[in-house]
């Protein structure tokens, strides 16, 4: 019989659930990039995003009781997060592309690129809060589409048709600008 | 596609926030203890001409009601927070039940689930 | 017939229970378990009037979906109990206890809604519920498996409906009972 690897994480879970302060930052350092990221990407603003990410652990540390396991604790932070993003982008108005012309701040980047990365960035910007979380869940976090709709508790049908719309768009952007690039070279 | 979606991944890797995150993160959780502190500190102070003796039981008694205020908040907080608790739990057993019925119900299996007239 | 069914009827009498948890006829007396207790490996006892549900539902996080699918069962409660013992051995528990349950849940005014057996699992699982002039005041759960023995008491307008959608919620694992 197989002995299963424990999961070092598992660990510092069941230490931080007896109040072991350590114990929670490690658990908080090994997922901040994720969190961080998510927020970033949805809310394009690096303050709101830390405000967001510290809100979340603040409330990992309230719900550690509730936390199973780490493969639990990472989809609870995941869900936290996008939860939180969504709603929050609900009760303010998205970022417009000039505004973030300046810097990188959806933590984008593509090497030998830039026009791709670009309009990368717009996709993101013109998808709609849940589309957002939907593309950033599968390719940040390479999540697959049904574990995409347990976290954001959507069906999952319309996963698959956001990512299916979202690729389409991107696609056709892409083939647009290899066409115009074509002609140029004639 | 496969290449743009490879791309996609590449280009969407985790960022990380500024250094000291989880610092911060602490010191937040700290502070939530103290707030309540600073925020009975932070009262308006009552501006008296009398004597200085007057003033100074003032002082003493208004130090007692905040400490007592905030005491008062600390113990609705650890009673609110043990109820939300007991509430959850009692919430996952009721659910937990249910669903134990639920199944029961729904084995296809030779079952003897019974159900009464009329539902 | 199903429990889906169940929550139809519930959901059709419709009335908020005005009455606190303290004067209503579903609230159960329950038996003092203390020899339970002794022989438990676990044992849960919460006792919720509307006082602390009041006080519980203040401090419950709207933004989190767990707690606000919490404040939604609970709006219109005046009351939860529930007693939960878990044991090292099958059955260790008397059925005297459970038998002076099912004597206060035959009285006018409780009727069984559900009453499930299973051999294969051992378990029995019964659901009552108390109803006050065409209105559902109150909800029991009495359920005997061989290493747990667990009872439910909820008072107040209940929605059964909802308390079986928090699966997936607290810990528990969604069960996938229908495919796609």
């Amino acid at each position: 019989m197989k002995a299963e690897a424990t999961d070092p994480l598992d660990e510092q879970l069941a230490k931080a659930r007896s109040g072991d302060q350590r114990a929670f930052a490690a658990l908080v350092r090994a997922h901040q990039r994720s969190v961080y990221s998510l927020a970033l990407r949805m809310l394009t603003d690096p303050g709101a995003a830390e405000d967001l990410a510290q809100d979340v652990f603040l409330q990992l540390h309230r719900k550690l009781s509730m936390i199973e396991s780490s493969a639990h604790l990472a989809f609870w932070l995941r869900k936290i997060a996008t939860h939180r993003a969504i709603d929050r982008l609900r009760q303010q108005p998205a970022a417009s592309v000039a505004a973030l012309e300046e810097a990188d701040l959806l933590g984008v980047h593509i090497e030998g690129d830039p026009l791709l990365q670009r309009q990368l960035r717009e996709l993101i910007l013109d998808l709609s809060p849940a589309a957002r979380a939907v593309i950033l869940l599968r390719f940040q976090e390479d999540l697959d589409p049904l574990d995409i709709a347990r976290t954001l508790e959507m069906p999952i049908n319309t996963v698959k048709s956001h990512l299916k719309r979202s690729l389409a768009t991107l696609r056709d952007r892409v083939l647009n600008r290899d066409a115009r690039s074509e002609g140029h070279l004639v | 596609m496969n290449d743009l979606e490879d791309k996609m991944r590449d280009a969407l890797r985790p960022v990380g926030p500024t250094d000291g995150f989880s610092d911060r993160v602490l010191a937040r959780l700290a502070s939530g203890t103290q707030r309540s502190t600073q925020e009975a500190q932070a009262r308006p102070r009552f501006h008296r001409a009398n004597s200085r003796w007057v003033s100074i039981a003032l002082a003493a008694s208004i130090v007692v009601a905040v400490l007592i205020g905030q005491q008062w908040r600390v113990q609705q907080q650890e009673e609110g927070l043990k109820a939300r608790r007991q509430l959850i739990e009692a919430l996952r057993v009721t659910s937990d039940k249910l669903d134990l019925a639920y199944q029961v119900v729904n084995d296809p299996s030779p079952s003897e689930a019974q159900h009464e007239p009329g539902v | 017939m199903n429990l889906r069914i169940a929550p139809t009827l519930l959901l059709s009498l419709l009335l908020l229970s005005s009455a606190g948890a303290a004067e209503s006829p579903a609230l159960l007396r329950l038996p003092n378990f203390d020899s339970l207790t002794e022989r438990a490996s676990e044992s849960v006892n919460i006792t919720l009037d509307s006082t602390l549900l009041g006080l519980a539902a203040r401090f419950l996080d709207a933004e989190d979906p767990e707690d606000a699918a919490a404040k939604d069962v609970i709006r219109g409660l005046t009351g939860i109990y529930v007693r939960s013992f878990t044991f090292e051995e099958d059955f260790a528990y008397p059925r005297t206890d459970i038998d002076t349950l099912r004597k206060q849940l035959s009285a006018p005014g409780w009727q069984r809604l559900v009453e499930v057996r299973s051999r294969k699992e051992q378990a029995h699982v019964d659901i009552y519920i108390s109803i006050l002039g065409e209105k559902a005041n109150g909800l029991a759960i009495i359920a005997s498996e061989p290493r747990e023995f667990t009872i439910v008491n909820i008072v107040g307008s209940i929605d059964l409906e909802k308390l079986h959608k928090l699966e997936g919620q607290f810990g528990i694992p969604k069960l996938e009972l229908e495919k796609d």
